[in-house]
């Protein structure tokens, strides 16, 4: 059995709930848990680690049935958005207070340990409120890896920290998880953290494991357009034209779309493409393995700091292109040039829009046949 | 030019705001006149002879110590019905909530009469009986109500404190390994140390100033539980302006130094 198995979990709290929520975890998976706000991320944290007892389901960890073990029994770390530190403690105390129930030896060099592994061992002394974001989010951390828990669950603990002190938590955390080997399970809203932290990913939608998977699996392969879109995939909608060699072309508002995703002449489906996965060129580029060479007019250019979101329009289909600045510059692109967007087959995706409405995970294998069969 | 200028600063005086000012500084106003009226009319002699009289010092001194009392009471089941109600979803909460809230909507002499046929005939009365307290007409009588008037307010209070205490830290405390009560214990109720003490002064304040409820339940006697609001009932009573305009400044002063007390420790919530 795997090290966390949750089966068939519905909670219902009124406003937020889970339905039917199964999966497994190895030890030491990284799971991101991504969503819209108000999906249930939160409620699945709280309720692996006891603080809502499921009305249905069940938890396993270690092959052990702790769905209804008390919260303190569970040895199950948490950290929250907002730290959640005990203000009346200093950060000496805070990292220690976990360590005190356990009755742990070598109290003091663990927690000196755990303060230099996250660069706080110069703010022991101090009081959690003279802290900034970065510093009270790293005491967070410390105070739950310090008690060396069986897992750690995070709900979004990098939301209120500014972008570089992000980038730069997610490094040590990174290195931390690692040397502990601790399996992880983080809700978060940013897909950064997916690409940088994971192993794992689970979509969740209005209660429902939509998909679950491996990182590559979930980002390359959304199994429904709103995982597609909600992973930064351009969607458009079009009809299967012809399946050749492999090869399904699909009619896109008259442009010809070559996916190596099989699909049945005649039907409508929804095509998924990453923006990353778009390569641009002024010139066209007839010897290359890629299979779409479309012809289109850069409509929009929108700097992101080190990277450039281009929009395409190729008559009337619209799609985006990630672009370094420095490919910006020496390609002298401007809105209006007439450029090519080159797409591999096997980048563009069949995501199936009739499986738009939230549905359990597990239950895609049917969808996948409608599309596939 | 310049008059143009005034006439637009003038223009941007909100009639609202104005008025809005000026009914609370009326209000303020009387209010002040009226405590200071307390402080201005008697004379100075006649309080310091009132307040050295037997009557006054075993009034005062039944009213601290029955107030210190209740005020422990108060404080000891006020915590967990704030907390309980804070923290729990349990079937009748709303119930229990607006029945735990009545007595600050009941005029006291009701509540008085209630807690007098509840503690006379009654098998409850007859139980607290059998265990030596009796309430109607007794020293004991005056704690009891004093605690039944009190304690809306405190759990009001109480409530309010540990609702601004944030469950994620009990949440996480938990996932430390502390029981529930352990976490009662470490987190919440050091992180409700302001509330708590804010409560306790209120409650203080209420119990000292309790007149309807003490007046049914342990009656007014003479020198026998005669705590300070019902010295400055009887002799209003009587017409000695001296002693009840003195038991009116004391009540005041008591009220003053809680209302003060409970500002700070607000502010520092």
């Amino acid at each position: 059995m795997s090290f966390l198995s949750v089966r068939d979990l519905h909670i219902n709290l009124g406003e937020f709930y889970l339905n039917g929520v199964s999966f497994d975890l190895d030890r030491g998976d990284y799971l991101t848990v991504i969503g819209p706000t108000g999906s249930g991320k939160t409620i699945l944290l709280e309720s692996l680690i006891g603080f809502w007892t499921p009305d249905r389901g069940d938890i396993y960890l270690e092959n052990q049935n702790i769905t209804t073990e008390l919260p303190e029994k569970r040895q199950i770390g948490i950290v929250y958005q907002d730290y959640a530190l005990l203000p009346h403690f200093t950060v000496y105390q805070n990292i220690e207070y976990g360590l005190k129930k356990k009755n742990s030896h070598g109290m003091k060099e663990k927690i000196h340990e755990i303060a230099t592994a996250l660069s706080i061992d110069h703010l022991l002394h101090r009081k959690p409120t003279t802290l900034s974001g970065g510093e009270k989010q790293r005491v967070a951390l410390a105070r739950s890896l310090v008690v060396e828990p069986k897992m750690l669950l995070m709900d979004e603990p990098f939301s209120a920290l500014d972008p570089q002190t992000r980038r730069d938590t997610r490094v040590l955390l990174k290195k931390v998880i690692q040397k502990h080997n601790t399996t992880v399970m983080h809700v978060t809203h940013d897909l950064i953290d997916a690409w940088v932290l994971a192993n794992k990913v689970a979509i969740i939608r209005n209660g429902y494991l939509v998909q679950f998977g491996s990182l590559e699996d979930v980002f390359t392969r959304p199994q429904t357009s709103f995982i597609a879109d909600f992973v930064g995939a351009t969607l458009m909608e079009g009809t299967v034209y012809a399946h050749h060699d492999g090869v399904t072309v699909v009619n896109v508002n008259g442009v010809k779309m070559k996916t190596t995703d099989p699909g049945n002449t005649g039907d409508s489906v929804t095509l998924a493409v990453r923006p990353e996965d778009i390569l641009i060129s002024k010139e066209p580029w007839p010897l290359t393995s890629a299979q779409n060479h479309i012809y289109s007019t850069l409509s929009k250019i929108t700097c992101e700091g080190r990277t450039s979101l281009l929009s395409l329009n190729a008559g009337e289909t619209i799609f985006h292109a990630v672009i370094t600045k420095n490919s910006l510059e020496r390609l002298c692109l401007a809105t209006g040039d007439k450029v090519y967007a080159i797409i591999k087959s096997a980048n563009v995706r069949i995501v199936h829009s009739h499986l738009n409405s939230p549905r359990p995970f597990g239950s895609d294998r049917d969808g996948r046949d409608q599309v596939d069969g | 030019m310049r008059e143009v200028a005034i006439k637009h600063r003038a223009m941007r005086i909100n009639v609202f705001k104005v008025v809005l000012i000026f009914i609370t500084s009326f209000i303020t106003v009387l209010l002040v006149l009226a405590i200071a009226a307390l402080f201005m009319v008697p004379d100075i002699k006649d309080v310091w002879e009132s307040l050295k009289s037997d009557e006054m010092i075993y009034s005062l001194k039944l009213s601290l110590w029955t107030g210190f009392l209740s005020t422990v009471l108060v404080t000891i089941f006020s915590l967990p019905i704030g907390y309980s109600l804070s923290r729990f979803q349990f079937f009748g909460k709303g119930f229990i909530k607006t029945i735990i809230d009545l007595p600050v909507a009941f005029p006291e002499l009701v509540l008085g009469l209630c807690l007098l046929l509840l503690f006379g005939n009654t098998f409850i009365g007859k139980i607290f009986d059998s265990l030596g307290f009796q309430f109607i007409f007794t020293k004991q009588g005056i704690v009891v109500a004093q605690f039944f008037t009190a304690l809306p307010y405190a759990s009001r209070i109480m409530k309010s404190t540990f609702d601004y205490v944030d469950p994620k830290m009990e949440f996480v405390s938990r996932s430390l390994g502390y029981s529930m009560f352990e976490t009662f214990r470490n987190v919440s109720l050091p992180l409700a140390r302001n509330g708590i003490l804010a409560a306790t002064v209120i409650a203080f304040a209420r119990c000292i100033g309790t007149f309807g409820t003490v007046l049914i339940l342990a009656g007014g006697t003479y020198m026998k539980t005669e705590v300070l609001p019902i010295t400055l009932y009887l002799n209003i009573s009587y017409g000695n302006m001296g002693m009840a305009l003195t038991s009116g400044i004391v009540l005041m002063i008591v009220s003053f130094m809680a209302i003060y007390v409970f500002e700070r420790t607000e502010a520092a919530l």
